[in-house]
């Protein structure tokens, strides 16, 4: 027997009614909480900004330190990008896996795991102290936590905007004299931009929001959401409140650069 | 010069496998086969840009299975263009020489010197493709591979591209190696056809040669023949020295003279060109074969007709002139005979 059309109707209104309502429900739980922030002391943020040379100190710092820990992984990250999205690397399959561990970590337990790598204790540490560059307490620690739980995130879509740009380019250039490294300098490179800035924003974005990592290894200097939780915790939720609206109004700039990035690398991607 | 021996390549999961044939300085090679025969593989092994598995690629006498794609020499050009899109039309043509002036003047003989200035992105399917052979010219490489570089442009320039093409492969001697599917391409620009299925030579010929004495009836029937029988073959009666390759084919009730390449050849491949039909009684002639049949079907494509002739069990095909079928009165029903001399019967 076949449902007759009113049913089949009735069946598909009910169902994207559904869809709708869950959709609306998800949005609202994510967009509620940051709307509160922003209506309750977002003005206040900013206004304190004026005043506040701490909270204006911990976000020089967080910029700071998330655009070195962002620079180093884009020299040190998109080599590897690279020869992830060409299939070129050996064991590609174990360094996929090792680049999706980080993300998977709670962080505080990533922040753990970095104190025992590179702690006062550690050889990998005492090398590093050795030319000055301490990890616990430092703005190294404070870059290397960054990197650790962002990096991944710029390799990953790095390697997908790479992957997107079709080899033949890079043949192509071969046979007309470029070595390899030439060809993906100027083909691939050039192709890939868009994607690889996005990348390196959505990593940057990540870095200046990690947390957990970061306060397991450098609790001072803090950067801005250690200085957040350490108002919070020492003097209560009105205190912490207008540097947390900061963070998020802040944050709203890489996003809106990511969105353009997007929509430009959407509308201009390569062709044959 | 392109020799290539016992050559292996992979791409994924498709493998070539031991390749072998010679393509002589300043001589046009056309690659053939169905989709997956592993063309463009071939291609892109010769180039440098893909890594030979196993055997060797020879090009101007110098083993160059390991040297770098850069120094090979080699100008590719893809079914699409790949030209690069971030950069102009001009900085695309002269990509690959510091001789700006010869590139302009390459593009300007290949009828795009005026697209200099354009955005590749406005360019048309055929304008981009005339770049990308500009552009794979432009540094004076002896040896060109072109992947299907035709496909996109339209009737008119493509007659006009091949020309041109053909002039410079003269004036240059340039090797070519083009990869098509276009069999009169093959017919016109050939002088060795290469013909692949599976990743496997079947066959390294003459382009006349390869149609004419394809090497299975699966290369046959892809190369368009119109008559391909399956049967058994056996010596003719009174084998007589000079008739070594004459066999009889049987098919059912089908019985033709043709020639063979082996004891054990299976099928009888016939072109329809080959066949002669005529109406009426025959006049005593040379060839061996005369089957009577009746018309099935008359289709006329401009000047060439397809006859289809029944002829018993099977369908034969004679591809006739629009004049014969109306000077013969060439209807279906028509009794004609069909005459087909034993060497244009290839038994495979």
């Amino acid at each position: 027997m076949t449902a007759s059309a009113p049913s089949v109707r009735t069946t598909h209104r009910a169902a994207t009614t559904g869809v709708v309502a869950g959709s609306l429900l998800l949005l609202l739980l994510l967009a509620l909480p940051i709307v509160a922030l922003v209506l309750r002391s977002g003005l206040a943020g900013l206004q304190q900004l004026g005043s506040d040379s701490e909270l204006r100190a911990s976000l020089w710092l967080t910029a700071q330190t998330a655009t070195l820990a962002t620079l180093l992984t884009v020299v040190l990250g998109t080599p590897l990008a690279y020869l992830l999205a060409r299939e070129r690397l050996p064991g590609a399959s174990v360094v996929g896996a090792l680049l999706d561990l980080p993300l998977l970590l709670p962080h505080p337990v990533a922040g753990m795991a970095l104190l025992l790598a590179f702690g006062r204790a550690s050889p990998a540490g005492a090398a590093l102290g050795a030319f000055g560059l301490a990890v616990v307490g430092s703005r190294t620690g404070i870059v290397l936590a960054m990197l650790f739980v962002a990096a991944p995130l710029y390799v990953s879509a790095a390697r997908e905007a790479i992957a997107r740009v079709d080899e033949r380019y890079e043949s192509v250039a071969r046979t007309l004299g470029d070595s390899p490294a030439r060809a993906a300098w100027r083909v691939t490179r050039p192709l890939a931009g868009r994607g690889l800035l996005a990348a390196a924003v959505v990593m940057w974005a990540r870095a200046v929001s990690e947390f957990g990592a970061i306060v397991i290894l450098v609790y001072n200097p803090k950067v801005a959401s250690v200085l957040s939780y350490d108002r919070f915790t020492s003097e209560g939720l009105d205190a912490a409140l207008p540097v947390a609206a900061v963070l998020v109004i802040l944050a709203l700039v890489p996003l809106l650069a990511l969105r353009t990035l997007r929509a430009s690398a959407l509308s201009n991607g390569p062709t044959r | 010069m392109i020799r290539v021996d016992g050559l292996g390549a992979h791409a994924g999961d498709f493998a070539l496998q031991d390749v072998s044939f010679e393509l002589q300085q300043g001589a046009w090679g056309i690659v053939l086969g169905p989709a997956g025969a592993g063309k463009t593989t071939l291609l892109e092994t010769i180039a440098g840009v893909r890594p030979v598995d196993a055997g060797s690629v020879t090009l101007r006498n110098v083993d160059v299975t390991r040297t770098p794609a850069e120094q090979r020499g080699v100008g590719i050009v893809y079914q699409h263009a790949f030209l690069f899109p971030h950069l102009s039309v001009e900085a695309n043509v002269a990509y690959g020489t510091r001789d700006r002036a010869y590139a302009l003047e390459v593009a300007r003989r290949l009828g795009v010197g005026t697209l200099m200035k354009r955005a590749v992105g406005n360019l048309s399917g055929g304008e981009r493709q005339m770049v990308a052979i500009a552009r794979a010219l432009a540094p004076e490489p002896d040896i060109l591979l072109l992947d299907e570089p035709f496909a996109a442009v339209d009737p008119r320039n493509r007659t006009r591209l091949r020309r041109e093409l053909r002039s410079m492969q003269w004036e240059q001697s340039l090797t070519v190696l083009h990869v098509t599917h276009d069999f009169g391409e093959a017919g016109t620009l050939g002088d060795l056809a290469i013909l692949l299925e599976g990743g496997r030579l079947l066959q390294a010929a003459r382009p006349e040669t390869l149609f004419r004495r394809p090497p299975s009836a699966a290369a046959a029937e892809f190369l368009g023949a119109e008559n391909v029988f399956a049967g058994m073959t056996m010596p003719i009666e009174s084998p007589t020295a000079d008739e070594l390759g004459v066999m009889l084919f049987r098919s059912g009730t089908l019985t033709l003279v043709g020639v063979a390449d082996s004891r054990t050849a299976t099928h009888a491949v016939i072109r329809g060109e080959d066949v002669v039909l005529s109406v009426g009684p025959t006049a005593p002639s040379s060839a061996r074969n005369a089957l009577e049949g009746v018309v099935a079907e008359v289709v006329i494509h401009g000047a060439l007709a397809r006859v289809t002739v029944d002829i018993g069990e099977f369908p034969l095909v004679a591809t006739v002139t629009a004049g014969s079928v109306s000077t013969l009165r060439l209807l279906p029903g028509s009794r004609v005979v069909a005459t087909i001399k034993a060497t244009a019967v290839h038994l495979c």
